[in-house]
């Protein structure tokens, strides 16, 4: 499915805040599954795959530094992201859908990065956490990688240093969405080796 | 502690206080016996830390010191004209300082053991006194290339294997990507 | 609870490898046999507390050889550290050990306080303790709660996460921000406490014993944890002493020593508490030293709740204006606090030259904290003592004679937070 680069997710009807703001109206997918249902009764085979790609998403145990603790957080009771379906974070990235990398990456980790990044099967996401992992955060210097995107692709950036769990959350819903509206994986619309 | 002169220290040079803090310079040659006796006859059984530091740019950089009374700041009177204070020139461009501890339960004793370094000139190794100082040491090398000798297993540690150059020198530039509008620091 | 001091022997002689006391090697005999398999634990692994490597050497399920090799985080904050401000230097710290971050904070405004020769006022050093003590609460739950997850207790996650998150929501009551608070200051706090602070904290205060009993009840008497961890890992005092050990590890093996008590900072010689000793050296000792240093906390913080409720309205930062900013409404009135305010957030105050080391009692043992000073606004060089770096130079001599599924025990049980061993 061809994508120009350069479309934000609003373009694709993708409203993410209505997860978390009630009253806001339904996301695209919602509007199409809907008025299909109503008339036809059946879906299209890749919207129910896409579908089900966002219900059990899941993650990579990535954590580096303090985003990890946050990123423990949403594990958590209070945060919860089981509902998500998203609780299994599987230690091996063969078994892994998303790679949330949570904290700062030195030049000295960048190479296992990619290397679970490559080991991670497609279809395969990535959400770099927090400020560090976005940019390099408040070090730049000699050995933190400026930014994660350097060397593996990048779906979702969330700032925060650590972003509070809500924050992450918001993140992994945006992804959740843009997933179903039918946004390729970073890897596919930037044209990286993967 | 305040009124030892810490002579009896093998290889002693000097010996200061400064906000409650004592710091003993001995030669470099004497260090391991220096070590061993304080470790022994003293009774300093754990060391805290060992620290490198690169004085290269002391005192030149443009910072003159601080403005207040020659005895030190005097917050009562705000208006004081002050002498400035350039820092005094160091010894030698490395300090290989040692944070020791007399660890009894009650009572604490610290004390800082230092020696001076040249570029390249190398220190003795404490590991047969205090094994703690495997990693310290290791660190010293990878950060601020101080070598030790005699030390079992002296290899990169934080950085990586074949990094070149040794980060935390003066001379090593801080890297990263240039910011736009952001000054030096 | 607190154990009768005198050390028994853990074992005899000195367990601590010869060659190089952090790396246990492989006997040639062994190697001869054929049968050693090399595993690489590799900085991506579960159970590692973070990114750490291990390099492994097995004969059957024996660990037989072990090297951790680490830096896989280092950050380059002293480097950093050199280039900011001191204000803004404050703000790199927390992040260093990223689980008990208001230490880290602490020890280097304690550090930089020393230097300057300014005195805090007693509501600030009663705050800040308070602070600490939750700090070390939230620590222990973290390291509970992810210690319980690699033996297999993996109910315990929830239930320690449950009252770190009521320990966060206080946090973010009084600094606004649930991790990385950079609430202290050279001088005090950066804020007053807010209204509503000491309620929800004394609500804390009461229900945290009865959680402690909670997670207690979950794995102590469970024949599984006691058999994990009884008799693993073990660490004489002499080992300890010899290999830096501090804090927990180290009163774990019987050696009776706390930085709070002997050599006190802020104001705990002013409050009630005991250290906590037991003498065997395994992984449940360690295990049952941080319980019970939770109780101690929780009874710290109650002692200082009790007197900051008296310190109402006092001042919370010193009032020198060459280090502190002067409150804002000044700033209309008075050309020198303007200039103050200037000369502050553009230059940074300049902290006189000379050289100290603070070290205070961290979750995990013996903060340190050593900067040197040019006189300038700008620290010369700052280096932190990482408690968890020396904790795992321990490794090689708590390994002897383990299994590969002990190693997770012992590592679990130096606590290690991987940001302060690389920096």
């Amino acid at each position: 499915m061809a994508v120009e680069r350069g479309k934000r997710l609003a373009d694709y009807g993708l409203h993410s805040e209505r997860v978390m703001w009630r009253g806001k109206g339904p996301g695209k997918f919602e509007e199409e599954l809907g008025d299909l249902e109503r008339r036809l009764g059946i879906t299209t085979l890749a919207k129910a795959v896409r579908w089900a790609q966002t219900k059990s998403m899941w993650p990579d145990t990535f954590g580096l530094a303090c985003c990890a603790i946050e990123m423990m957080s949403i594990v958590s009771a209070r945060y919860d992201i089981a509902r998500f379906g998203m609780e299994a974070f599987r230690a091996s990235p063969r078994q892994a859908d998303l790679l949330i990398v949570s904290g700062r990456v030195a030049h000295k980790m960048a190479a296992p990065l990619r290397q679970i990044y490559d080991q991670m099967l497609e279809p395969k996401w990535v959400i770099a956490m927090g400020a560090c992992a976005s940019s390099g955060g408040m070090f730049n210097n000699y050995t933190t990688l400026q930014g994660v995107d350097k060397i593996v692709a990048v779906d979702v950036y969330v700032p925060g240093c650590p972003p509070r769990p809500e924050q992450l959350m918001e993140g992994i819903l945006r992804l959740h969405e843009a997933v179903k509206a039918g946004v390729p994986p970073a890897y596919e619309v930037r044209g990286v080796a993967s | 502690m305040t009124d030892r002169a810490w002579d009896q220290v093998p290889g002693h040079v000097s010996t200061t206080e400064a906000f409650g803090e004592t710091t003993i310079v001995v030669e470099r040659d004497a260090l391991v016996d220096a070590c061993t006796y304080l470790r022994d006859e003293e009774g300093f059984n754990f060391l805290s830390d060992v620290s490198a530091a690169d004085y290269l740019g002391w005192g030149k950089a443009g910072v003159s010191g601080y403005i207040g009374t020659p005895a030190g700041r005097n917050l009562n009177d705000p208006m004081t004209q002050g002498y400035q204070r350039l820092p005094e020139a160091k010894p030698k461009r490395f300090a290989m300082n040692y944070h020791l501890l007399a660890l009894y339960r009650g009572s604490a004793r610290r004390l800082r053991l230092r020696v001076w370094l040249d570029n390249a000139e190398s220190v003795p190794s404490v590991v047969g006194v205090w094994p703690t100082a495997d990693w310290h040491e290791r660190e010293a090398w990878d950060m601020m290339g101080v070598p030790v000798e005699g030390h079992p297993n002296l290899a990169r540690i934080l950085m990586d294997d074949d990094w070149e150059g040794h980060p935390l020198r003066k001379d090593y530039p801080i890297g990263g990507e240039p910011v736009r509008f952001s000054n030096a620091e | 609870m607190t154990v009768a001091p005198e050390r028994a022997r853990i074992y005899e002689g000195s367990r601590i490898p010869a060659r190089v006391p952090t790396i246990l090697e492989v006997s040639q005999e062994l190697r001869d046999t054929g049968d050693i398999l090399e595993v690489n634990f590799g900085p991506n692994h579960p159970s590692t507390h973070g990114v750490l490597r291990l390099v492994i050497e097995l004969h059957g399920e024996t660990v037989v050889g072990l090297q951790a090799v680490i830096g896989y985080l280092h950050t380059g904050f002293e480097k950093n550290m050199e280039q900011k401000t001191w204000w803004k230097a404050i703000t790199y710290a927390p992040r260093i050990d990223y689980v008990s971050f208001q230490n880290n904070e602490l020890v280097f405004v304690l550090a930089i306080e020393k230097l300057l020769g300014i005195e805090v006022p007693r509501k600030a050093t009663w705050m800040r303790m308070l602070l600490a003590e939750l700090n070390r609460l939230h620590s222990h739950l973290v390291w509970l709660g992810t210690s319980g997850l690699e033996l297999g207790a993996i109910s315990m996650f929830w239930y320690c996460f449950r009252e770190r998150e009521t320990i966060l929501d206080l946090f973010e009551l009084v600094t606004g921000y649930r991790m990385h608070t950079r609430y202290f200051q050279a001088g005090g706090l950066a804020e007053d406490i807010p209204r509503g602070f000491y309620p929800e904290c004394r609500k804390f205060v009461e229900s945290m014993p009865a959680a402690i009993e909670q997670y207690e009840g979950l794995v102590d008497q469970n024949q599984i944890w006691i058999e994990r961890t009884r008799g693993v890992g073990l660490l004489s005092a002499q080992d300890a002493l010899a290999l830096g050990q501090s804090g927990p590890v180290l009163r774990a093996s019987g050696v009776d020593w706390d930085v709070r008590r002997d050599e006190p900072y802020l104001a705990y010689d002013q409050v009630d508490f005991d250290v906590v000793v037991y003498p065997h050296g395994d992984v449940y000792d360690r295990y049952r030293v941080r319980m019970d240093e939770m109780r101690e906390s929780t009874k710290i913080i109650a002692q200082c709740l009790d007197r900051l409720e008296d310190m109402e309205g006092e001042a919370w930062i010193a009032d020198d204006r060459k280090v502190v900013l002067p409150p804002r409404e000044e700033l209309h009135t008075s050309m020198e606090s303007l200039i103050h305010h200037f000369k502050i957030v553009t230059e940074g105050y300049r902290v006189p030259e000379g050289e100290v080391y603070v070290a205070i009692e961290s979750p995990r043992g013996e903060l340190g904290c050593y900067v040197i000073s040019d006189g300038g606004p700008k620290p010369w060089r700052v280096k932190f003592r990482a408690p968890s770096f020396v904790a795992l130079e321990a490794t090689a001599t708590c390994l002897r004679e383990s299994l590969i599924a002990d190693m997770i025990a012992i590592v679990g049980s130096l606590d290690t937070v991987m940001g302060e061993v690389d920096r």
